[in-house]
């Protein structure tokens, strides 16, 4: 339980950063979309009652919410320094190959394979990092030649060491994590919800790291201070060309942890694992208010973005919208949350002007 | 003559020719034979569009992440266009080409009249585009348009010379000339190059920014054209691995990604470079997979070089001129 108190303390520190730039309140996005998200799962319910069936519904929406809100976090951590990584979803690929070998060839227990694969991805994060802070080349490029070169890679080791493109050796608790809920962990007569999964603890735990990252340590303010500008924070000594391998490293590894997440509640490691994590990575956090040319990150706001999209794909697909629909929705979403941001970022501009 | 000599071109056009002549030792003389040829231009001419139209937004310092997107849904809508409700060919192909420029300009618009960063945008452009795609052709696969469109995408001059190649090399010349010689291609290198300096000297950079945009969903329209007319039909997966490529030709062709630089004939050569490797995969029978692994490892090693190499020229010039090391004293 300690674990959640931690989350809740991150919540309030995200408050003075809020503060500090001097935002008003109905200029906080994070607020605005914690009542969407209420609205929305309240008018789903209203007409699908099965909505809020725990088993069917909220607890693979939740595992959902969960995983993305690691891709995002994965994302975040390169965004805080102004950064894209446009390779989350294949670096989980990778790392998840590796946790699959680990498990295959060496018999590894579930969470050992878990911590090799966290380390593969921090190490390809930090590979990243390093070529783009030697080169000086930007990051959307050295990401996306990284994606090209994983995405050769992973299917080649695949075929070379599988009989059908993927692991299939599950260690003991790879099923049971997958089902299991909080109703499964009792202190004393005291269950959880059955809706809300195990996995969902991951994603907890990696929130409540990074919120202390960036709230806390000196390492999260250099960070966002090198998103903010490269040349005042080099300036000011902070070792920025560190910071960015730093950064990327913290990237992959949680990109490994959502890779680890999707395995579990797939039930397998294969090669297209993360395929679709590019889009998803991005849309929490920039829905959330984290800033695309860095130096302000919000980890709730990457939470409640995650959430909000998730919530409108389940939505819209217990009604009966189509698969094929389902894209244009989020997309125009997308847009129509992105142009209100910028909106309101125009009027509080205008009015801290006035102030000064 | 010598700066072309040292251009990004003159490297890349080196490295083709070496490539070819390997690839036509390594198939013993096949490769020059009318058939193989022809089919290695005939599957290059949508990889240098592609390309190019993602060559001009970077131009003007922009992305376009919707290139597969655009091309994927202009080419379901021609299809479906002509398959379904029996429309006319060419106005088919007018339509669909019409509606790949409009996305474009859409893109431009929304980039502009929001602010938003180019990359959100057609980030978002592009999952509307691809739910609009699936909409139209589900999960079929549409073929039923007229054989003369099919006659067209694999007729080839002389047995060789693809004609839907040769399209392709008139658009990139069309382009070259649109860029480098008319106003407004000036003034879209001009606030790529320079925002800043391009607004103090008249120029409206969200003009820039439109055409840029616009004209890349053209040049999508016209790989979308091409490809329904050389594909045995239209579905959902047509345009999805457009998107690793469009960036790919480029970047190895020496674009800039912040904007200013047109390297036409560096996208198509880089093409022609990513098509060889393609061709050598085929020729040693290895797994599709070797292809993106080369290319990505092309890719980063291209800018690294490109990186070296204007680092280097950096140096020359502040050796050769002291005020400029006291005028960027940091960097």
């Amino acid at each position: 339980m300690s674990v959640s108190s931690t989350a809740t303390e991150a919540l309030q520190e995200d408050a003075p950063v809020a503060a500090l730039r001097r935002t008003p309140w109905w200029a906080n996005q994070r607020i605005g979309l914690l009542i969407l998200v209420v609205l929305l799962s309240a008018l789903f319910g209203v007409l699908r009652p099965a909505f809020f069936n725990q088993q069917l519904v909220v607890f693979p929406l939740l595992r959902d919410i969960a995983m993305f809100t690691v891709v995002g976090l994965a994302q975040l951590s390169v965004l805080s320094i102004g950064h894209m990584n446009l390779a989350v979803g294949r670096m989980a690929a990778f790392s998840m190959m590796i946790t699959g070998i680990s498990y295959d060839l060496w018999h590894f227990t579930l969470y050992s394979g878990l911590l090799v694969g966290l380390i593969a991805g921090t190490a390809i994060g930090a590979l990243a990092g390093w070529v783009i802070a030697r080169t000086g080349v930007n990051s959307f490029v050295v990401t996306l030649a990284l994606d090209f070169l994983l995405l050769g890679l992973i299917p080649l080791v695949y075929t070379a060491l599988t009989d059908n493109a993927a692991f299939v050796t599950k260690p003991p608790g790879m099923r049971e994590l997958r089902n299991y809920s909080l109703a499964d962990i009792c202190v004393g007569n005291v269950c959880g919800s059955p809706a809300v999964p195990q996995l969902a603890i991951f994603a907890v735990v990696a929130m409540a790291v990074v919120g202390w990252i960036f709230t806390r340590t000196r390492l999260g303010r250099e960070l966002l201070m090198t998103g903010s500008s490269v040349r005042a924070a080099e300036l000011s000594g902070i070792p920025t060309a560190r910071r960015v391998i730093v950064a990327h490293a913290m990237s992959g590894c949680l990109a490994a942890l959502a890779g680890f997440m999707l395995a579990i509640s797939t039930g397998s490691i294969k090669a297209t694992i993360g395929a679709e994590f590019m889009l998803p990575s991005f849309l929490g956090p920039i829905l959330g208010g984290t800033l695309l040319a860095g130096g302000f990150v919000s980890i709730w706001g990457t939470l409640l973005g995650t959430a909000l999209t998730t919530v409108i794909r389940k939505g819209l697909d217990l009604l009966g919208v189509g698969l094929e629909s389902l894209n244009i929705y989020l997309g125009l979403i997308l847009l129509v949350a992105l142009s209100t941001d910028r909106i309101r970022t125009v009027l509080s501009e205008r009015q801290g002007v006035r102030r000064r | 003559m010598r700066r072309f000599a040292r251009s990004t071109e003159m490297t890349l056009l080196a490295i083709c020719v070496v490539f070819f002549v390997f690839l036509v030792i390594a198939s013993k003389g096949d490769l020059v034979s009318a058939n193989s040829l022809r089919v290695l231009l005939q599957f290059l001419a949508v990889p240098v569009l592609i390309g190019l139209a993602q060559m001009v937004v970077l131009a003007v310092g922009q992305l376009n992440l919707a290139v597969g997107a655009i091309g994927g849904f202009a080419s379901a809508a021609m299809g479906v266009l002509m398959a379904d409700h029996g429309v006319p060919v060419p106005l088919a192909l007018l339509i669909g080409f019409l509606l790949a420029a409009a996305a474009g300009l859409v893109n431009g618009v929304l980039v502009v009249l929001t602010r938003i960063n180019g990359f959100i945008v057609t980030l978002a452009t592009m999952t509307v585009l691809l739910g609009v795609q699936y909409r139209l052709v589900g999960t079929r696969t549409v073929d039923a348009y007229p054989q003369g469109l099919k006659d067209f995408g694999s007729f080839a001059l002389f047995g060789v010379l693809p004609l839907i190649f040769i399209v392709a090399l008139i658009v990139a010349g069309a382009l070259s000339v649109l860029l480098r010689r008319t106003v407004p291609g000036r003034q879209l290198l001009a606030s790529g190059g320079n925002p800043i300096a391009a607004r103090l000297s008249g120029i409206s950079n969200d003009r820039s920014v439109i055409i840029a945009h616009t004209l890349s969903g053209a040049v999508l329209g016209v790989a979308a054209i091409l490809t329904v007319a050389s594909s045995p039909g239209v579905n959902k997966s047509i345009g999805g691995d457009w998107l690793l490529p469009s960036f790919a030709a480029p970047i190895i062709g020496g674009a800039l990604l912040t904007g200013g630089s047109v390297v036409v004939l560096g996208t198509v050569l880089a093409a022609f470079i990513v098509r060889f490797v393609d061709t050598a995969r085929a020729e040693f029978s290895l797994e599709p997979s070797w292809v993106n692994f080369v290319v990505g490892a092309v890719v980063l090693g291209s800018v690294v070089l490109g990186q070296v190499r204007t680092r280097r020229q950096q140096r020359r010039t502040v050796v050769k001129a002291p005020d400029a090391t006291v005028a960027g004293g940091v960097s």
